[in-house]
């Protein structure tokens, strides 16, 4: 009887010194440490629908800048998640680098030289006119700013990642890309042709649909409770052969001179947030 | 029989010790209920936790949330953790009790304040203080300051707008702040190169060998000015600091003339380098800061002539006295790691 209650006794107090360093351990953690770090903020893109248009250029494009206006409609499932589609529609121009080789190119086409004519170079050049993508953005920083200890504004960051898409074009003419069986014999009569080993008039076959990988990284620069600064940086990612040349030395252009190639565009929008009014957290 | 009772009352007395002991040490796990918006928590007998002091105060530690604490000042009395006038006399302060706070009516808040100073009129001498809510600073003050503080800044770059040629270098600013928004600083750049895709394709493609400059290194001395600063918070938790600042410079750079054919020598360009450019700093610590930044280096390089053979431009002096010349934007990207120097500083004026 007595070791019984001697051992419940010896129970109890373990039993009680274990809850009270348990309370005493969680009383010593910090209240707030897993409190959320902003409250009664302004919930400025939860559950709300976007539209930007916006205007977005090429960073850096190798033969041709593409530059145009689109729109982005985004709807935001919560605070910190979104889904959206963008397209732009584009024009091209040359870059400096295209300007300044054409010049030294000959006038006329000269199989003798290897070299591309003048126009043989410009035809086989892609274009942009619309491109896109349809993706899912991460917006995992938010904050505000003071410029110059006047203006006080909100902005967040965002990331974004999807499926690019964009529909190429070029236009070489049968009188300028002539030749019908790139790096391929024919038969003329008993004769058999050899490949003509001249990429320049092959057909640039860098035209068309092509699907690819979207990769975007952006901020929202908030102007007031519906209106922001949209400024992204947009990396399209697609099979392209952007001079519709041979790329791979073999002397023929086929589909095997494209390659992934990426588009890094630089954009800038004007998003209207709908509904106008917003909601704050607890 | 007997002393057997009597051991039995003494566990039971030492279990009774122990449970109040661990109801005491145990209460604030438990919580009381959120502290209601501008109503003081009502007490429920003994569960209630009376004033906090005993438990809390001892302890030295600064309970923010009455809702975990269960600390309610108008509260009633519990028996609980020990009651005490720790609440009300340890200086805690009340976020939410509506009751707590100061009148909202300036106009009220400063008659009374005209009867407090009227009262002191009578005691002594008269001090006369303007009382307004413009007086109340409501924005905290910057997490880090700068002023009189050196920025060491290690750093590497790529440039970001050349087709042909990729630059990567390496550098280093050193920066020191005349005040938390102004510094001036020199810094100097050491280049290595790669050649672009299309430095290979436009000569395989269009025949054309590419007339291409290395930069070898560069130097200035610049001014920055933070005009923006902002918070933001990650993932909802964590708040990280950061500021916007803009650079302007004047210095000197290399650049040295990469020969189309080997057989003829390149040569070497002395350049005079305005420099403008934007960047981000994140404070990762008092002495530590993430930066980002792109800077756009002006010059007027000169390039290989288009013409050189063994009768023309075939030296390195003859090739440089006809170069081609063209004005250059040469956009670096840069990310660095900053360390300040004091590695702490002091506030000057109160929170």
């Amino acid at each position: 009887m007595r070791t019984y209650q001697t051992l419940l006794a010896s129970l109890v107090v373990l039993s009680v010194a274990g809850t009270a360093h348990e309370a005493a351990a969680e009383r010593r953690q910090n209240s707030l440490a897993k409190d959320v770090a902003v409250r009664h903020r302004k919930l400025l893109v939860k559950n709300r629908f976007e539209i930007a248009p916006l205007f977005e250029s090429t960073i850096n494009a190798d033969f041709r800048h593409v530059v145009g206006g689109g729109i982005k409609l985004e709807y935001h499932i919560s605070d910190k998640l979104s889904i959206g589609v963008i397209g732009v529609a584009s024009a091209s121009l040359n870059t400096g680098l295209v300007d300044k080789i054409v010049p030294t190119l000959e006038t006329s086409t000269n199989n003798a030289t290897r070299e591309p004519s003048q126009t043989e170079f410009l035809d086989h050049l892609n274009s942009m006119p619309f491109h896109g993508a349809a993706y899912l953005s991460l917006t995992p920083w938010y904050g505000k700013l003071a410029a110059f200890s006047q203006a006080y504004v909100a902005f967040d960051f965002y990331f974004q990642a999807g499926v690019a898409f964009a529909q190429l074009k070029s236009d070489c003419p049968p009188t300028v890309c002539t030749d019908k069986t790139p790096g391929q014999s024919t038969m003329s009569g008993m004769d058999t042709i050899p490949p003509d080993d001249n990429p320049n008039n092959d057909a640039p076959l860098n035209d068309g649909s092509r699907l690819g990988l979207y990769l975007g990284g952006g901020i929202h620069v908030f102007l007031n409770d519906f209106l922001a600064l949209d400024l992204t940086v947009r990396d399209y990612a697609f099979s392209d052969n952007p001079s519709g040349v041979d790329y791979n030395a073999d002397r023929f252009v086929s589909q095997d001179d494209s390659r992934f190639l990426h588009h890094l565009f630089f954009g800038a929008g004007l998003s209207v947030m709908l509904p106008t009014k917003v909601k704050r957290t607890q | 029989m007997k002393p057997l009772r009597m051991r039995a009352s003494k566990s039971l007395l030492f279990v009774t010790l122990a449970l109040m002991a661990s109801t005491a040490l145990a209460a604030p796990k438990k919580g009381a209920p959120p502290p209601s918006k501008g109503t003081p928590s009502k007490g429920k007998g003994g569960s209630t936790p009376a004033p906090a002091g005993g438990s809390g105060a001892a302890g030295g530690e600064v309970e923010m949330d009455g809702g975990d604490s269960g600390a309610k000042p108008k509260a009633g009395g519990g028996a609980g953790s020990g009651a005490g006038g720790g609440s009300a006399g340890g200086g805690e302060i009340e976020m939410d009790d509506e009751q707590n706070k100061a009148p909202t009516d300036l106009a009220a808040d400063l008659a009374a304040s005209d009867a407090q100073q009227a009262a002191a009129a009578k005691q002594g001498p008269t001090v006369k203080t303007p009382l307004s809510w413009k007086d109340i600073v409501v924005v905290i003050r910057k997490p880090f300051l700068k002023v009189r503080r050196t920025e060491l800044n290690p750093f590497v770059g790529t440039s970001m707008n050349d087709n042909m040629v990729r630059s990567y270098s390496m550098g280093g600013e050193l920066a020191y702040y005349l005040t938390d928004v102004l510094a001036i600083g020199i810094e100097g750049n050491y280049y290595q190169h790669v050649f672009n895709e299309p430095f290979d394709l436009v000569a395989r493609q269009a025949r054309r060998l590419p007339t291409v400059n290395q930069y070898n290194w560069s130097g200035a001395l610049d001014f920055h000015y933070v005009p923006v600063y902002g918070k933001f918070a990650v993932l909802d938790h964590r708040l990280i600091t950061w500021e916007a600042f803009f650079v302007a410079g004047i210095g000197a750079g290399q650049s040295e003339v990469i020969p189309r054919d080997t057989k003829f020598p390149g040569f070497t360009n002395f350049l005079i380098q305005p420099n403008v450019g934007a960047g981000m700093r994140f404070f990762l610590a008092k002495w530590v800061t993430l930066n980002f930044g792109i800077r756009d280096y002006v010059f007027y390089d000169h390039f290989e002539p288009v013409d050189r053979s063994t009768t023309m431009n075939a030296s390195a002096a003859d090739a440089a006295a006809h170069a081609d010349g063209a004005l250059i934007n040469n956009i670096m990207f840069q990310i660095g790691v900053s360390f300040w120097l004091p590695t702490s500083f002091e506030y000057t004026t109160f929170r």
